[in-house]
């Protein structure tokens, strides 16, 4: 089930952003080896100060199983400042219809490798449809993932594979941090669909007024 | 995509006015179906807000006499968003009703919308559509036009960035409640006596904060001071 969190309805969901911050923790710190910021085990950077949106998959007993991070491209984000060495010098999008989503994780040690509901691929998809329709619904037309090749894999295998890279992977820790772009589009999320057999509406019932449609 | 946007002004080619800025939020509520349509950015510094908007003259009277700016959930938790906002996500508190309790009595609807742009500097730019309809019209017309009002919102959010407005109103002179509304009253002709009926206040009240106004604002005569008050947008044109 997925959740988006914003700072108009974080009070109601304090609990799973915490969860969220030490899920990044162990995934982006403990298994990838990025250089990161800690606070009391959990992963947290200046960009969650800047009122971004969370896109957050809960599994069946409420815990949190997939994350994701949006923000606008028109103000500060990732790309434009600590990610720029991936784009080669040049200088990053700036579109007010397309959002830059960043630190894109799964919960590996509680996931298994099938096509299952607790599995990497269901959860990876579930995340991407909740993030592509919350896009859509605010009239975003593309996305631009900091992704590393592992994941870029899973998203490649699993009918969303980005339409294209800006700049080029870079060595960032102990791996590789690559900026896909992907349409946020209705035949992206029906492929996704598609591939991953989830058919049904993916947000939690209390958020249909986060998102409209 | 962008047809209607198409048919309104380009501000990048234009002067960087006020008035441009209220034609481009006049043509986008004729060329997208809107009732009203309102732009607003804070400033990074002093917090205080920066506005245009086509809503009827006595609700933006009622607006800047109560202050509302301050408290204005459109503005304030629309800004904390990355996607825009439904108002019928704004939480019902305080807030919105001291800033809604009296919006119908001045045809006004709290069926809108905000769209939230981020600029580099930190600086936020909000702009707000609203339309009396069923709230099916609304959801469509909304999902319809969704891509184009970021479109425009950047538009209007960058040109206002570009010009020197934000550098003014930084050093602007502060006048208070009373000198605003004063001035803004004569902006639109009417006479220190008038002024003190309407605001149930003495013609010797109205003097003494007019007085005040024109130091403030460094001018000799009244005319200058309404004059100087439109340039700092302090009160809008007559």
């Amino acid at each position: 089930m997925i959740y988006v969190v914003d700072s108009l309805n974080i009070q109601d969901h304090k609990g799973l952003i915490d969860e969220v911050y030490k899920l990044r923790k162990r995934v982006f710190h403990d298994r990838l080896g990025w250089d990161v910021q800690l606070e009391n085990g959990r992963e947290i950077d200046e960009f969650d100060r800047l009122d971004p949106a969370y896109v957050v998959s809960t599994d069946p007993n409420g815990r949190v199983v997939g994350c994701m991070r949006l923000l606008q491209t028109t103000g500060p984000h990732m790309l434009s400042d600590v990610f720029a060495p991936i784009l080669d010098g040049q200088p990053p999008l700036r579109s007010v219809l397309a959002w830059e989503a960043t630190r894109f994780c799964v919960d590996m040690n509680s996931l298994d490798i099938g096509h299952g509901r607790k599995s990497i691929s269901y959860v990876t998809s579930e995340v991407m449809i909740g993030a592509f329709e919350y896009a859509m619904d605010a009239g975003i037309k593309d996305a631009v993932a900091v992704i590393d090749p592992v994941m870029n894999r899973v998203m490649r295998r699993s009918g969303n594979a980005p339409y294209d890279y800006l700049g080029s992977p870079k060595c960032m820790g102990k791996v590789t941090a690559m900026a896909a772009l992907m349409d946020c589009s209705p035949e992206r999320v029906a492929s996704i669909r598609e591939f991953s057999g989830i058919h049904h509406d993916v947000f939690a019932p209390d958020l249909r007024q986060t998102v409209a449609a | 995509m962008a047809d209607e946007l198409t048919k309104i002004i380009d501000l990048s080619t234009q002067s960087n006015t006020s008035d441009n800025y209220l034609t481009f939020i006049d043509q986008l509520c004729e060329h997208m179906d809107f009732d009203f349509a309102s732009y607003a950015t804070m400033s990074p510094v002093t917090g205080s807000v920066l506005g245009y908007a086509n809503y009827p003259d006595e609700w933006k009277m009622h607006y800047m006499r109560m202050n509302l700016h301050r408290v204005d959930p459109t503005i304030h938790q629309s800004a904390r968003s990355i996607a825009p906002v439904d108002w019928t996500r704004l939480s019902r508190g305080e807030s919105f009703n001291s800033v809604f309790y009296r919006a119908n009595d001045f045809g006004l609807t709290d069926q809108g919308l905000t769209v939230p742009v981020r600029g580099p500097f930190g600086d936020v730019g909000l702009l707000s559509v609203t339309r009396s309809c069923s709230e099916r019209e609304w959801k469509l017309l909304t999902r319809d036009k969704i891509s184009e009002l970021q479109m425009a919102a950047v538009h209007l959010h960058d040109s206002v960035m570009q010009s020197d407005v934000l550098s003014r109103a930084l050093r602007r002179p502060s006048l208070s409640a009373r000198e605003t509304e004063v001035l803004q009253w004569t902006a639109i002709g009417k006479t220190q006596q008038d002024i003190g009926d309407i605001l149930s206040i003495s013609h010797r009240t109205v003097e003494v904060h007019m007085r005040s106004a024109r130091e403030k604002l460094g001018a000799l005569t009244t005319i200058q001071a309404v004059g100087r008050a439109i340039g700092y947008q302090i009160i809008y044109p007559g």
